[in-house]
């Protein structure tokens, strides 16, 4: 430790030091020709080597290099401005395609020792909410009592539900909607979070069921509601109409567990049967999968074994409760993991955009690779000069990559500025709602760190051979051939390659990017099969006003019947499900006569309970039979609407109306709706089933208003109407179709088109710059021999076509290979794209791509062509 | 010289006190009888290596001829060296004789 302090302290008073040291050792000199005795060998290699005694020798070297690197990129601006260039546009698309994959997948949980945290539950293997493209585990209280309790791999374990409940900060303020959670008592303990204000849950009130009305404020609430009033722990409010006593606020930067929903509130789970007006027991019945359960990892302890052990956990239940227990299999997931189980679509999304990033990053380091290859031989004298006089070649190869490093880091800053572009892109995707979800795209520390990561990556990628090479070069003919050395065959083989599989990889870019946009283009140009205009949302939850379900049902009869009647209102329809929006529903159905595989109990089916002028207001043709009616009442037989697509399925070939289908009882088929898009514009068709909504009852509705003229004009009438039904019913989520359609079905699209469009440009741009830099170079290696050419009777048509034909076999060779590619690319994109075939795709792109590359060989040729033979003899 | 014994021999004169680089070289030489020579070449990075381990500490004087030199101290540590390296020294030496004239 202290041999380190004085190491440290020498290289502080480095210069001090040596001057000593140069005094004391002449004094020996001195001192030795007194006594008449000879020295030998070079004071200053002496003194280098008394120096070399401290141990720093690496550092001032790297000082060096780096100090010469400076100077050398320097007196070659041009170089080094491509250079920079190409890498920034390497690194700025990987910057930004992580900034995405930060906000979908990767961020971890705001609480201490995130990794700790494990998400653990049960999920339906029979795959119920996969048609959905749902896959989470869940849990119901019961299952959260035997894990918290028989578990030995956990530090801890919390369950909480999120639901939305209606909050008013005063008795007499107008509830709003929130985003609340309903978490054990122990959520805070376990996820290791403090309290900005006041205090967390005690144990004994998470006990008795409906006891201790008390909640928890997040920071955004507080500040929203209370101002930041310190006061505010202990005063009363009113959430779903039931007074709470606030006893604590939660820190800024907490918006609770779920990766997507931030938390307005936390309310001990014990007060949920008072809150959510259920009839059904939901903390004592095992059918009831409602929560999400989060563990805390014991230090040590392997994920493998909570999996082990939640698996025989999981078998034990089964045993004792076959039938509720039956297909759902337990399971213990990573944050991350569960992220990616959550959402596979984005994940393969994403998926894309990385390896398109990748592409565009390799051909960003081939282009600096082969601009380094053929500063080579330039550098090939000073290289020589310094094996002369005594440099080893790893000092050498040291030396190149350090100025490679210098080029990386210049091109990590200017591409963390790209990356930074392509964030206010991803930042147009939004969903709109008054009830925002997580999604915020940023720059953060994580996205920096990872933007140097890939710049020091891409150092060995297009420094190291380059730097390998260069500093091999071959000492005698070096120093012998004066000029620029030849170049080897080998060497310009390898460049070809490098340009040939740019030109590959940036068509593979292009067509990509050109299917993605027509496929997009003709799905918006079908349209969605639903009514996009004139169309006016507005959602309720009565149940956050704490409403019994008859009185749901009055209130939206009242609704409809008075924002019928008022003026400019075409027709008026409830729906439990908007077209586009995330919220599906969906229900477990047995088809009459179906054969279900084995070991399944249904199939799950996408559903939207509407009343009976649904398909009018929305715009749905009903292409058989009949729709809804007034008299399809809870005393009438139960009915429903299916798709095309849903018949095609189950019924091929026969005529699917008076067929039935169980669903609690038997529902009688009596209509075929024509098949829309549901949750992306870009989706395959897929199965839909309509049901009556006074059939299938919910609290949470959205009414939609067609209107005459302009739908926003109809907003402050209908909200008039509702305060004449109920003053204290919040409304939320108004808006109108034409907007909610456009951010969630065009924008996102627009975003994913631009970024590939830009990725497939960008890669195009960097292949052409390395093509034309190899014609170049090779057209200014070959200057004497097209002088010699010239000079004995080759004409400037045939140099041109000469050089041109070079240039003909890199690019048609680079775009043969770049087709194979994007024909396999595109296979696997039709699987979620389904667009025309990718041939127009290729007629689009391939001749541009062929014009571009021939430009780019033809000015050095052209150049070639106009080489001056006496000029060109001369110069050698 | 053999290898490492350099060490050995600075931190040995040194044991009678203070002494400046050369004459710590002349030391060694009349002590040897003129048979060991510690060369600058490789005495002055035997002393860096000394001040860095904390063995020696430097201080600058006036030599006998009146010129400023830096005198070399041994220190606690560097006692406690010269017994470790003397201790080796008389292993390593049995072992070789043991060799040769077994």
């Amino acid at each position: 430790m202290r041999k380190l302090l004085r190491r440290i302290s020498y290289l502080l008073h480095r210069r001090r030091i040596d001057r000593e040291l140069a005094e004391e050792m002449s004094a020996h000199r001195e001192m030795m020709a007194e006594d008449r005795r000879t020295a030998f060998g070079s004071a200053l290699r002496l003194r280098e080597d008394s120096h070399a005694a401290w141990g720093w020798v690496w550092l001032e070297r790297l000082w060096q290099d780096f100090n010469y690197g400076r100077r050398t990129i320097a007196r070659h601006p041009g170089f080094a401005l491509i250079a920079v260039l190409s890498l920034a546009v390497g690194i700025g698309a990987n910057c930004a395609v992580f900034s995405m994959a930060d906000t979908l997948l990767l961020r971890p949980l705001p609480v201490p020792h995130p990794s700790d945290v494990v998400t653990l539950g049960s999920r339906d293997v029979t795959g119920l909410g996969a048609a959905a493209g749902l896959n989470l585990l869940e849990a119901s209280y019961p299952d959260y009592k035997d894990i918290r309790d028989r578990n030995t791999s956990f530090a801890g374990v919390v369950a909480y539900g999120i639901t939305r409940l209606g909050f008013a900060a005063r008795p007499d303020a107008l509830p709003q909607l929130h985003t609340g959670s309903e978490v054990t008592g122990n959520f805070f303990d376990v996820m290791g979070v403090k309290p900005e204000l006041g205090r967390t849950f005690r144990p004994e009130e998470d006990q008795v069921p409906g006891r201790d009305a008390v909640v928890i404020l997040s920071h955004d609430l507080w500040e929203q509601e209370f101002g930041g009033d310190r006061s505010a722990v202990g005063r009363e409010v009113r959430i779903n109409g039931i007074p709470f006593t606030v006893i604590g606020v939660m820190p800024e930067g907490f918006t609770g567990v779920d990766h997507w929903v931030s938390s307005s509130f936390y309310v001990p789970m014990m007060m949920r049967p008072r809150l959510d007006g259920d009839s059904r027991d939901v903390l004592n019945s095992r059918d009831l999968r409602f929560f999400t359960l989060k563990g805390r990892l014991k230090p040590g302890v392997p994920i493998t074994r909570a999996r082990a052990e939640l698996a025989a956990l999981g078998k034990g239940l089964e045993q004792a409760y076959p039938a509720t227990y039956k297909n759902q299999s337990f399971d213990v997931r990573t944050e991350v993991d569960s992220q990616i189980k959550r959402a596979p679509p984005i994940t393969a999304f994403l998926g894309m955009l990385i390896v398109l990033a990748a592409a565009v990053l390799l051909v960003a380091c081939a282009n600096v690779a082969g601009l380094l290859t053929s500063r080579a031989p330039a550098r090939a004298r000073e290289m020589a000069l310094r094996v002369a006089i005594g440099a080893g070649r790893m000092r050498l190869t040291g030396q190149l990559l350090t100025e490679s490093l210098l080029l990386a880091l210049a091109g990590g800053v200017a591409g963390v500025g790209l990356g930074y572009l392509g964030v206010l892109l991803f930042r147009q995707i939004t969903y709109p709602s008054d009830l925002p979800l997580l999604l915020t795209f940023d720059l953060n520390q994580r996205a920096l760190l990872f933007s140097l990561g890939v710049a020091m990556l891409s150092v060995f990628l297009f420094g190291l051979i380059p730097a390998i090479r260069t500093s091999r070069t071959d000492l005698t003919t070096a120093l012998k051939a004066g000029g620029a050395a030849v170049p080897g065959r080998r060497r310009e083989w390898g460049r070809s390659v490098l340009v040939s599989g740019q030109v590959a990889v940036s068509l593979v870019l292009l067509t990509t990017s050109m299917f993605l946009y027509l496929g997009f283009r003709e799905s918006l140009a079908r349209g969605p099969g639903f009514r996009i205009d004139h169309l006016l949302l507005m959602s309720f939850d009565p149940s956050a006003s704490h409403y019994k379900a008859a009185q749901d049902h009055e209130f939206y009869k009242q609704l409809v019947e008075r924002s019928r009647s008022l003026p400019g209102v075409r027709s008026v329809a409830l729906a439990s499900f908007v077209p586009m929006s995330v919220e599906i529903d969906s229900f477990s159905i047995v088809p009459e006569g179906y054969r279900l595989p084995p070991g399944q109990d249904g199939v799950s089916v996408m559903a939207n309970r509407v009343n009976e002028s649904y398909f009018e207001t929305a715009g749905i043709p009903l292409v058989r039979g009949r729709g809804f009616l007034k008299t399809d009442t809870e005393n009438s037989p139960r009915v429903a609407v299916i798709n095309e697509t849903l018949a095609a399925h189950y019924w091929p070939g026969q005529d699917p109306i008076g067929k039935r289908f169980r669903l609690e009882g038997w529902v009688e088929i009596v209509g075929i709706a024509k098949t829309t898009k549901y949750l992306s514009t870009l989706e395959p068709p897929a199965d839909f089933l309509y049901v009556p909504y006074r059939q299938n009852p919910r609290g949470h509705m959205t009414l939609m208003v067609e209107s005459a003229g302009e739908p926003a004009a109809l907003t402050a009438p209908l909200r008039e109407v509702v305060r004449g039904l109920d003053a204290n019913l919040p409304i939320y989520d108004v808006r109108t179709m034409e907007e909610f359609y456009q951010a969630r079905a065009v924008q996102v699209y627009q975003v994913i088109l631009r970024a590939v469009a830009a990725m497939g440009l960008m890669g195009m741009a960097l292949a052409l710059a390395g093509l034309y830099g190899l014609m170049a170079y090779a057209v200014s290696a070959r200057t004497r021999e097209i002088g010699v050419r010239m000079a004995i009777g080759a004409n400037r048509g045939e140099v041109l076509r000469m050089v041109l034909r070079q240039g003909f076999v890199l690019a048609l060779s680079g775009m043969g290979v770049g087709l194979v590619l994007s024909a396999g690319v595109a296979r696997v994109l039709r699987s979620t794209f389904p667009g025309d075939s990718p041939l127009a795709a290729y007629l689009l792109v391939t001749p541009a791509v062929l014009a571009v590359t021939m430009l780019a060989a033809y000015l050095p040729a052209r150049r070639a062509s106009h080489v001056d033979p006496m000029t060109a003899l001369r110069d050698e | 010289m053999p290898q490492g014994s350099l060490a050995l021999l600075v931190l040995r004169v040194l044991e009678s006190g203070p002494l400046h680089g050369y004459a710590i070289a002349q030391r060694i030489r009349q002590l040897s009888g003129e048979v060991l020579e510690a060369e600058e070449g490789s005495l002055y990075p035997a002393l860096q290596r000394m001040l860095v381990e904390g063995w020696v500490t430097a201080a600058w004087g006036v030599s006998e001829t009146n010129r400023r030199v830096r005198f070399y101290t041994l220190t606690r540590a560097g006692q406690k060296q010269v017994k470790r390296e003397i201790e080796q020294y008389e292993q390593v030496n049995a072992a070789i004789r043991s060799i040769l004239y077994a």
